[in-house]
């Protein structure tokens, strides 16, 4: 086979999942930009209003409220998942018995359904019967307990450990694989020239898995700014909006409130925002890798 | 590596739209076909529960496919949040079941602008003994225009307080005959570390349905309400409504709640309550079915319902509470021929007189004229229906109000019981509802 022949059968090859590709993502988000033009309520006549929607999105003060919950929930994880699952990962990518188990304990809420990890936390957060309160009390630190997802002023950060708990384990296998494919010559290398503890991974392990970090910061930004199930099973976006995302508040103005028209700006919205934000965070570490 | 990685995440985009497309329609509605024998028609419902209501309505349904074996009935059940999405989503895209279980007011009123629903005037007219035997006005809001859409299959009172007279005696508390002995009994419980009401407003619906459309319409009167609601001679900004907004508050700073009330649901709510940690809880006649199967016999026996205490100088009247002709079945506007007349035969199996006493026997209130079995019925049940005889029912907020300003106000108690301002959130209120009615 010549060149152009392999290159021919890799397009024919990817081209099945380009067109599902191309139909079940593209089409949708084209689809409902179009209808953010639109004050519809699903149901009968559509009205054309320009950008009316936007306009309104614009001054809606629980839109920017919930970017700001996402902004914290993006947050939370590049500085929490990465830092923890590369720090698990540079701990645990050997594979002695104890390794492995920890490994499957810590990847374990990845295999979990977020409804599953939703009601586990609500019943550790429950004002009433909550194991977190109960503990707090034993230990004699009753005036730590609160009203952990009540409480507006705390509960989008009780949201946070959830999150982290339930990605870590993501990461910390893509970490661990990237680990695992550092040539070992460069590790011979490194123990010929005396290198090793602190100065071999600022050196050597950490670039070498530099590019698998930008993937896994550009997963977490992408997968925080859809976070949706697990507030919507703990709170709901509740109370009175304090945990809403831009995902949630999405969803209730389209399926609650039944406004189809002002659901397709704010997702058109958190479209843009998110190319806004991995075009950022991959312009920052490329100037880092540079 | 970064191949490696990049074909991990190929396999899973193709894995994951593949399995997006499993899940399509695989049931084709052959509805003009008419050459098969087999009728197939399509029922979504909200009877997937375990309450007695529930089940007796499966049962109908399993005693009509067994009768009825030309009909391949196709049900689908699902929660009653979920059924209300599942609607509006097949709404939107014209893909509407051939029966369904469809709310009153707002709901209706939408569907039938939209015209995804048939009239059944014909069908209803000739059935007389049928029609004339429901409670006055129970068909209003299934009448859009002039024509009826359906019919009620329960009576929804969403506003009772069922209290527990073994704690209420235990601390000497009559029951509340006025807003100041109810602010009074919350005091005495409080200070004896009982919870006075129990609340689950995770679901943020339920303060609003169950307590607050009450208090409202006691305070400002059912008329200012629907003229509120039509944007028509009054606004939410009004001093009333503020007024009705503040008694809320003030059963929220009394401390009426217990802590964390924003963070469980409506079953944990009633949970409180059957473990005797709570001395009562406000909730819809709904209740009785689920409290029956799952408190003692013990807390049953103490357990009473009662409503509302009247509130002085309010313009509404005092034996009332906030409620809804319960739901109905929609038949879908594409329905002919004898696909459309096995769609009312299950229509009738279900809401006609037999539908009606099953459901009656399910600790289900109904909105039609039958008597309740004392002898088979449990004494809570019957001491519901004889309270509900003397009570008149007055529109719940979320029935009336557009789906935008039902969010807003949803949202807005709350922000209302964590301290927000009785009159910023009447202004959301009204801006929402304006915007919807479009004035």
């Amino acid at each position: 086979m010549n060149a152009s022949r392999v290159r021919r059968f890799i397009a024919a090859a990817l081209l099945p999942s380009v067109i599902l590709y191309a139909l079940f993502v593209f089409v949708p988000v084209i689809w409902s930009a179009y209808y953010s033009f639109f004050n519809w309520s699903g149901i009968g006549e559509a009205k054309y209003i320009g950008f009316q929607n936007y306009a309104e999105l614009i001054r809606d003060s629980v839109f920017w409220h919930s970017l700001k919950n996402n902004v914290i929930f993006v947050l939370a994880s590049i500085l929490g998942q990465v830092p923890i699952a590369l720090v698990l990962a540079i701990l645990l990518h050997k594979s002695n018995a104890l390794q492995r188990f920890m490994r499957a304990s810590i990847f374990m809420p990845m295999v979990l359904s977020s409804v599953v990890i939703g009601m586990i936390w609500q019943y550790i957060y429950h004002p009433q019967i909550g194991i977190l309160n109960f503990l707090l009390d034993a230990l004699g630190l009753g005036s730590w307990k609160m009203q952990w997802l009540s409480d507006p002023d705390i509960s989008i950060y009780a949201l946070l450990p959830p999150l982290i708990w339930n990605f870590v384990g993501l990461y910390l296998i893509i970490f661990i694989s990237a680990l695992q494919n550092i040539p070992s010559e460069i590790h011979d290398a490194a123990k010929i020239d005396g290198v090793s503890g602190a100065r071999k991974l600022f050196t050597i392990t950490l670039p070498m898995i530099w590019g698998t970090i930008q993937v896994a910061i550009i997963l977490c930004i992408s997968g925080s700014l859809k976070s949706f199930d697990l507030v919507y099973v703990m709170t709901k976006g509740g109370p009175a909006h304090a945990t809403e995302l831009l995902a949630t508040y999405m969803y209730n103005s389209t399926f609650s409130t039944y406004r189809y028209g002002y659901g397709s700006a704010i997702s058109t919205a958190i479209v843009l925002i998110s190319l806004l934000f991995i075009g950022t965070s991959q312009w920052l570490t490329r100037r880092k890798a540079d | 590596m970064k191949k490696r990685f990049i074909l991990a995440l190929a396999i899973a985009v193709c894995v994951s739209l593949l399995a997006g497309c499993g899940g399509g329609q695989s049931a084709d509605n052959d509805a003009s076909g008419g050459k098969q024998e087999k009728i197939t028609l399509t029922l979504w419902n909200n009877w997937s529960g375990q309450d007695a209501k529930a089940v007796a309505m499966r049962k109908i349904l399993d005693d009509f496919k067994a009768q009825h074996p030309e009909i391949d009935l196709q049900v689908e059940a699902l929660a009653t949040d979920g059924l209300k999405t599942r609607l509006r989503t097949a709404a939107a895209a014209n893909e509407m079941p051939d029966l369904f279980v469809m709310w009153p007011g707002a709901m209706t009123k939408e569907f039938v602008n939209g015209d995804l629903l048939q009239p059944i005037d014909d069908f209803l007219n000739s059935k007389p003994e049928w029609k004339n035997n429901f409670i006055p006005n129970a068909l209003d809001d299934f009448t859009v225009d002039g024509k009826t859409y359906s019919v009620p299959m329960n009576l929804a009172p969403s506003s009772l307080i069922y209290y527990n007279q073994a704690i209420f005696d235990q601390y000497g508390v009559k029951v509340p005959k006025t807003w100041d002995e109810l602010l009074q009994a919350i005091d005495t419980f409080k200070r004896n570390n009982v919870i006075p009401i129990a609340l689950g407003n995770k679901a943020n619906w339920v303060v609003q349905s169950t307590t607050f459309s009450t208090i409202a319409d006691r305070v400002t009167g059912t008329e200012w309400f629907l003229k509120a609601v039509a944007q028509d001679g009054a606004k939410f900004t009004d001093p009333e409504f503020i007024k009705a907004l503040t008694y809320m508050q003030e059963l929220g700073k009394a401390g009426a709640y217990q802590d964390g009330y924003n963070s469980i649901d409506e079953n944990q709510m009633i949970q409180l309550y059957t473990q005797g940690k709570a001395a009562m809880f406000i909730d819809g006649g709904w209740a009785v079915a689920s409290l029956v199967n799952t408190a003692s016999a013990d807390l049953l026996r103490n357990t009473h319902i009662t409503i509302l205490p009247p509130i002085e100088g309010g313009k509404g009247e005092p034996q009332t509470t906030a409620g809804v002709v319960g739901t109905g079945l929609g038949v879908n506007k594409k329905l002919t021929g004898a696909k459309k007349e096995a769609a009312l035969e299950l229509f009738y199996a279900l809401a006609g007189p037999d539908g009606q006493r099953a459901t009656l026997d399910s600790s289900t209130l109904v909105s039609y004229k039958i008597d309740v079995d004392k002898t088979k019925a449990h004494p809570l049940f019957v001491e519901l229906t004889e309270l509900m005889k003397n009570v008149k029912i007055v529109p719940v907020y979320d029935s009336k109000l557009s789906s935008a300003a039902v969010e807003v106000i949803n949202n807005g108690l709350q922000d209302l019981l964590m301290g927000g301002k009785p009159e910023d959130i009447a202004k959301r209120v009204q801006d929402a509802q304006a915007g919807a009615v479009g004035k």
